[in-house]
């Protein structure tokens, strides 16, 4: 029996990796040309779990909402944290959910997961929704204390509690790194920037075990699979899919081209005076920093 | 509380990892540390594993370790069952028929690449641990050694410290727990090769043709001669599946004394027009791109060229391969293997139309390294064990390397079992004193037939050799030779003249038996006076050495792991020269280290500060 249960929440989004990404003539997202992959943010996210896996033997749940193809999402997810069990929140009336409503779907089917629920966590956003509100709004729901931008965490099982670091960063004033703790639940928006690190021998030689059975679940990941319809999973038809949404996308505009405003000279390498001129120009900018 | 374990094996190397899946098959907890991101990365060999069967003592050999599996499913390039020993001379070649010689008391010799076989071995070495409750850490370089009372702490540039009772040290020729603890002095030019290798591509069934071998046979070829630069050591040439490792192997005191660059010897004897024939393939050369024409057509022009020489590679690849053209076939992807020849034509005939392709005769290189190889007959340990430390392989200077006889990975592999037996032996005791385990492994290698051959002449292995060479006349030899040859190929007196330079001693006649004469001048004369002319059919295209570096994969490390602790020493000045990835250079006069395309051979490790990398950086050999 598992002394602590974590669920994470995934998002299935387009790869924008270079060589991957498609984009219309105006645009826009050619998302028939581009494929989907477990998002960036998402991926921190089951890292962060898997840390807890590691420390603490954790049970791990992934879910996510989307159509039936977002199960690849999940099988990413378990690819990187060993989880115990993956859910698949899919049916046509979630359609055109905004965050909120999405939220609602979430909270519910974290409900469903094995176990008293003792940490959730999500990525920082998504890469194509870029609003970072699922996570808080899902937390608000569940009624977790949440812990955002979170860069490193521990928890004391005995206590049921977690420290956590978080990233401040202020526009103008140096990033401030603030320590909290906090007594479980809670939901933990882990940040861009959040590396685990395993400092031990017990921790490294778990890591390697994990790893591999991580490799060989989602290699089956069907088996650790529940798909759950929304009558399945019990939700109020008013507060998810679109009349669940308060909010819908208006219109989306490209982002008009910054006016440069660096001037750039060619130089000919070739000869030894121009060289010169450029390394005079480096050292009166840069002065001491230039190395002979 | 400070972690503890039995035994920490530092070093995941092909011995190192046989440690580990020997211990773990004694039942015993053991925890392997390897520097590298994942095992294999840092390991390169020539390389022939082999698998012996003397006829005095055992050697344990790597099925010994790893069970029936190996031959079944490891990941092994050919069967060698070829061995030629060539003598070059400008363009002509005498080959003499070694392959006896390759066969002398041997189970088998497979050509290997160290970064598959070694992934492989950390594979069953890493399962076999975890069930009693041990495994393999990668990613961390170990810094220090101390003693708290009997227990070793082992302190790493990554994890907390932990402690060890017994610590196996197989952390190669540059062994750093060697250095650290003062086990031994690090090795001299005298004590060393210097080993360069490129691995050539090359499809499968053409290299079955080239060498004229079957699916299931392999081909090594040795050179000795001109294409030596006049230095003590010489070329090989082994067939992989569906690669060739080609590399010159030089004692290190030869190239101190006349500096030349490791990369110049590989050059000479990739040039020879026998060898050039032998690695030459069809090689695809793109056309310059027409700089006037718009740059998004540029770009287009440049991503549709690479994809359609890389389908044309794959698929030159396939058709040249029994396995591959079957997996397509059954895949679904081609109906019949005919069709993969059509495809592979059609991509060529739109590159060379379209893209204005050439397909020319050349060779292509997929990895350039180097690594420094214990003359195990002139370094190995006397004493291979220190306080609780028990050396093995490299680390411990041991390999067998006499004239065509080149053995270092089942030398290693068989110094780990010793090892682990000896460990074994001290936890069911709890007792890790020198004098019991450390005595017990000394005698346990003073067995190995392998240290034996380390040093003395082995009569039969040398009639095999001198059989070989019947046909040579007896004045190339020359004065000096006549009479040995004369004494040697009398079965009585060739006894009595082993025993007697046995008696003499293996270290005082190495000279006469290793030098220029035996190495160059011989083969050179024999070359010139009974050799076949051989004709190459192109000059190929040599990298250079910033090509070969660039080839390469980094995990870069901003601070150096190597610090020049005199920057005006002869030593230092000859680094300019002798370091295979041209890491130093000379400012003003002091030799000044740029270490970023290091490769860690270690070849500059004498008189300077030389680490490891830290965790995971430095060079990740994608062959090895």
């Amino acid at each position: 029996m598992a002394n602590l249960n974590v669920a994470i929440i995934v998002k299935l989004e387009p790869d924008f990796s270079e060589g991957n990404v498609s984009y219309n003539a105006d645009g826009t997202l050619n998302r028939a040309e581009t494929k989907s992959i477990l998002g960036p943010h998402s991926a921190v996210a089951s890292n962060a779990a898997f840390y807890a896996k590691v420390r603490y033997g954790a049970r791990i749940a992934v879910t996510t909402m989307g159509p039936p193809i977002a199960d690849s999402a999940l099988q990413q997810a378990q690819l990187l944290c060993d989880a115990d069990e993956l859910h698949l929140y899919s049916d046509r009336m979630f359609a055109g959910a905004d965050t909120l409503a999405t939220a609602e779907v979430l909270r519910t089917g974290i409900s469903k997961v094995e176990g008293k629920m003792d940490i959730v966590f999500s990525g920082h956003r998504a890469s194509d929704g870029e609003t970072g509100q699922t996570g808080p709004q899902t937390a608000w729901k569940l009624g977790f204390t949440f812990l955002g931008n979170v860069i490193d965490y521990d928890v004391d099982v005995q206590n049921r509690t977690v420290r956590a670091k978080r990233m401040i960063s202020l526009q103008g004033f140096y990033d401030v790194v603030e320590e909290v703790e906090a007594p479980l639940p809670v939901f933990i928006a882990i940040d861009p920037s959040y590396k685990a690190s395993f400092n031990t021998v017990s921790q490294r030689l778990a890591f390697e075990k994990y790893r591999k059975e991580a490799k060989a679940r989602a290699q089956d990941y069907k088996q650790y699979l529940k798909v759950f319809n929304a009558q399945q999973l019990g939700v109020d038809p008013k507060l998810v899919g679109l009349p669940g949404s308060p909010t819908i996308v208006y219109k989306v505009e490209r982002i008009p081209k910054a006016k440069a405003s660096r001037k750039a000279e060619v130089v000919d390498g070739a000869s030894r005076e121009q060289l010169a001129k450029v390394a005079a120009k480096m050292y009166e900018v840069l002065g001491g920093m230039v190395i002979k | 509380m400070m972690e503890n374990y039995d035994v920490a094996i530092i070093g995941g190397g092909s011995a190192g990892l046989a440690a580990l899946k020997h211990l773990s098959n004694l039942g015993k907890q053991a925890i392997l540390l390897e520097a590298g991101k994942q095992v294999g990365t840092k390991n390169i060999s020539g390389g022939i594993l082999y698998s012996k069967k003397p006829k005095n003592g055992r050697t344990y050999n790597v099925e010994d370790v790893y069970g029936p599996e190996f031959l079944n499913d490891a990941p092994l390039e050919r069967r060698i069952t070829q061995y030629m020993l060539h003598s070059t001379s400008r363009n002509k070649v005498f080959t003499m028929n070694l392959t006896a010689a390759h066969e002398y008391q041997a189970n088998f010799g497979y050509s290997v690449l160290l970064n598959r076989l070694n992934a492989w071995f950390a594979r069953h070495a890493g399962e076999s641990a975890e069930r009693q409750g041990g495994g393999i850490v990668s990613g961390v370089h170990v810094r220090s050694l101390s003693w708290q009372g009997e227990k070793t702490l082992i302190e790493t540039d990554e994890l907390d410290p932990f402690e060890a009772k017994a610590v196996i040290a197989a952390d190669g020729v540059n062994s750093e727990v060697a250095e650290m603890t003062g086990a031994r002095a690090k090795f001299t030019p005298e004590q060393l090769y210097q080993g360069v290798k490129v691995v050539v591509k090359m499809p499968e069934e053409i290299i079955e043709q080239r060498f004229g071998i079957g699916q299931d046979e392999g081909a090594a070829h040795l050179f000795a001669g001109d294409i030596t630069l006049n230095h003590i050591g010489g070329g090989f040439l082994y067939t992989n599946r569906d690669t060739l490792s080609v590399g010159a192997v030089y004692h290190y005191d030869s190239l101190m004394g006349r500096p030349a660059e490791p990369y110049a010897l590989v050059n000479a004897l990739l040039k020879n027009p026998m060898v050039a024939e032998f690695v030459k393939d069809e090689v695809a050369v793109k056309e310059e791109i027409d700089k006037n024409l718009p740059k998004e057509e540029q770009l287009r022009i440049r991503f549709a060229v690479s994809k359609l020489l890389k389908t044309r590679n794959e698929l030159r690849d396939a058709w040249h391969s029994p396995a591959a053209r079957k997996r397509l076939v059954e895949g679904g992807k081609y109906k019949a293997e005919e069709e993969i020849k059509a495809r592979l034509d059609s991509v060529q005939n739109e590159l060379a139309s379209k893209y204005r392709t050439k397909f020319v005769t050349d060779y292509v290189e997929l990895e350039y390294g180097a690594k420094l190889v214990p003359d195990g007959k002139r370094c190995v340990m006397k004493k291979p064990y220190f306080k609780n430390i028990l050396f093995v392989g490299d680390a411990a200077g041991r390999g067998v390397f006499i004239g065509p006889r080149i053995e270092g990975l089942n030398v290693g592999i068989d110094d780990a079992v010793r090892a682990a037996n000896a460990v074994a032996r001290a936890i069911d005791r709890n007792n890790f004193a020198p004098q019991y385990m450390g005595e017990y492994y000394g005698q346990s290698i003073e067995e190995s037939p392998y240290t034996r051959d380390m040093k003395e002449i082995d009569k039969d292995y040398l009639k095999i050799f001198l059989d070989a060479s019947r046909d040579v006349p007896k004045d190339i030899i020359g004065q000096r030779y006549g009479m040995v040859f004369r004494l040697m190929s009398s079965g009585t007196l060739r006894g009595l003249a082993v025993g007697f330079a046995n008696i003499l001693g293996y270290d005082k006649l190495l000279p006469l038996i290793e030098s220029e004469d035996t190495y160059v001048q011989v083969p050179v004369e024999l070359a010139e006076k009974m050799g076949r002319p051989v004709q190459a059919t192109y000059e190929p295209t040599l990298p250079t050495v910033a090509q070969r570096v660039a080839g390469l994969k980094y995990d870069d490390d901003r601070a150096s792991h190597i610090k020049v602790l005199n920057s005006k020493s002869e030593f230092m000045k000859r680094m300019v020269t002798l370091c295979p990835t041209n890491c130093y250079s000379m400012e003003g006069g002091d030799v000044t280290l740029q270490h970023e395309a290091c490769i860690e051979c270690g070849t500059c490790a004498k008189e300077t500060e030389w680490r490891h990398p830290r965790g995971e950086k430095g060079v990740v050999y994608q062959y090895g």
